[in-house]
């Protein structure tokens, strides 16, 4: 494996984190804390606590959540866009480095921003909120492994798409749509049966249901489920960018 | 090294020399990048980001992307496309030291004066055809001519019938006598030529020699095709 492509790949995206800071890392957890001053403390003193577990406290995870999935699509889609946007794509693809090592650069540093962002968004959130960690290790597992995936999306959305529009569909049509429906700010119990049945087809359910639990062990579904479903998206990510890199879609023509 | 200027215009002249070396999976060499940075004049430039660069700038940066992983087989379309005669003089300075040093250099260009300089083979191209590779010295010999033309003391108004034999042209309104030759034929017929001219009577003031360049082949070969 040709590490040091894949550490040019990965050194090279950081430092455009750190070029970009105020939109890459400032903004986003503003947006965040705004939540927390708006629906934890303001609206969320006037709101029982839920299965009882502080409101401020209870939307942490789904919050932490919707920036985890936001920030990696829309990061790793970026980071991979730009190249071929920019055309400098062709040097990469003359480089003696494989698919599996362009994805592990881009993918891997998009990861790292995105649970870099989890974890200053975790911190920011003890001054708001009284807030306990059950599972810390379980947490950070699926702070990871969302990211991980997520990022893997955003790198398909990134080769898959031909304009910086259809870089923004994806990530603001159907990702924080689904996030906001996923029980970010809510428990799917308080749903009518019907729509609580309908929810088990957004997928993000799974994945705060699950982080939810390692923070307080309550969750709408299991979390063994959480932790499958998890795994299945990575897993059908991967087989996605295996079959761009096996075929050269978008990249070689 | 492509023609097109391709480069992240918000990254340093020094960060993407870096990500290309790292690209070809070499170890990180400060010391290699400063010296072609240095023999590319771009040194003082290290921290600028490209989109700063002027065109002339941004194709030394390409060429130093190129250089950066120390390659074996370098391929330079169109290197030198808008950079300035100076620094033009520079960068082949340092892809002769490349060649010199055994790197195999495939150059394509239009500046034929360059490949004639730089090239120990060449291959031309017309209509998208390759329609000749040759050693540099094999294809000057073999197409390259030679002209010798006199300048005459008097005008003369037609080629007198004696010097016929003689391959001989009237020229600028026949002022001059234009004679071409072979320098590696067994018989140049230089001799005899001037014997002829001064049983003939015709005398010159001044003469010059001049050999065909690589561009006079070139032209030559593609018209020929054409």
């Amino acid at each position: 494996m040709n590490l040091r492509a894949v550490q040019a790949i990965y050194f090279s995206e950081m430092a455009r984190t750190k070029r970009t800071i105020w939109q890459s890392i400032v903004s986003p957890v503003l947006s965040t804390s705004l939540y927390f001053v708006v629906f934890g403390a303001a609206i969320g003193s006037r709101i029982t606590e839920i299965e009882g577990i502080n409101y401020g406290a209870f939307i942490v995870p789904g919050l932490i959540m919707l920036t985890l999935l936001t920030q990696s699509t829309m990061n790793a889609s970026f980071g991979i866009y730009f190249p071929r946007f920019t055309g400098t794509i062709y040097e990469i693809l003359s480089a003696p480095v494989s698919g599996v090592e362009i994805a592990i650069g881009y993918v891997g540093a998009a990861a790292t921003k995105s649970i870099i962002l989890g974890l200053i968004i975790l911190a920011t959130s003890f001054l708001f909120v009284p807030l306990h960690v059950a599972h810390p290790l379980l947490m950070l597992s699926f702070l990871v492994l969302t990211s991980v995936t997520f990022s893997l999306l955003g790198f398909i959305i990134g080769i898959w798409a031909d304009g910086f529009e259809k870089l923004q569909i994806i990530p603001l049509l159907i990702i924080t749509p689904l996030t906001f429906l996923g029980g970010t700010f809510y428990s799917t119990s308080v749903l009518p049966p019907l729509w609580q049945k309908i929810t088990l087809f957004n997928p993000v359910v799974y994945l705060i249901s699950g982080f939810r639990w390692s923070f307080f062990e309550i969750s709408d579904v299991s979390p063994s489920i959480s932790i499958g479903m998890t795994l299945l998206f990575l897993v059908a990510s991967l087989a996605v960018v295996w079959w761009i890199f096996r075929t050269g879609y978008k990249l070689k023509n | 090294m492509p023609q097109e200027l391709t480069t992240d215009a918000f990254e340093t002249v020094w960060a993407t020399v870096s990500f290309s070396r790292g690209l070809f999976g070499k170890a990180p060499n400060p010391a290699h990048i400063e010296k072609i940075l240095r023999e590319l004049s771009l040194w003082d430039k290290k921290d600028n980001t490209i989109r700063t660069l002027s065109g002339g700038m941004k194709r030394r940066v390409m060429i130093a992307k190129a250089l950066s992983h120390e390659p074996q087989v370098l391929f330079l379309d169109e290197p030198t496309a808008g950079v300035d005669v100076e620094l033009r003089k520079d960068m082949w300075q340092v892809v002769r030291e490349l060649r010199d040093s055994g790197v195999t250099i495939i150059l394509t260009t239009h500046y034929i004066e360059e490949a004639e300089d730089m090239a120990d083979r060449v291959g031309v191209i017309s209509k998208g055809e390759i329609i000749l590779i040759e050693n540099k010295a094999e294809l000057m010999r073999k197409f390259g001519k030679k002209q010798l033309t006199l300048h005459l003391q008097k005008k003369l108004d037609v080629l007198p019938p004696a010097l016929a034999a003689h391959n001989l042209t009237l020229a600028d309104g026949g002022e001059e006598l234009v004679f071409n030759y072979d320098t590696k034929a067994e018989h140049t017929g230089v001799t005899a030529m001037l014997s002829a001219l001064s049983n003939a009577g015709i005398r010159f003031r001044d003469l010059q020699t001049k050999q065909s360049s690589l561009e006079d082949i070139f032209v030559g070969l593609v018209s020929q095709k054409s």
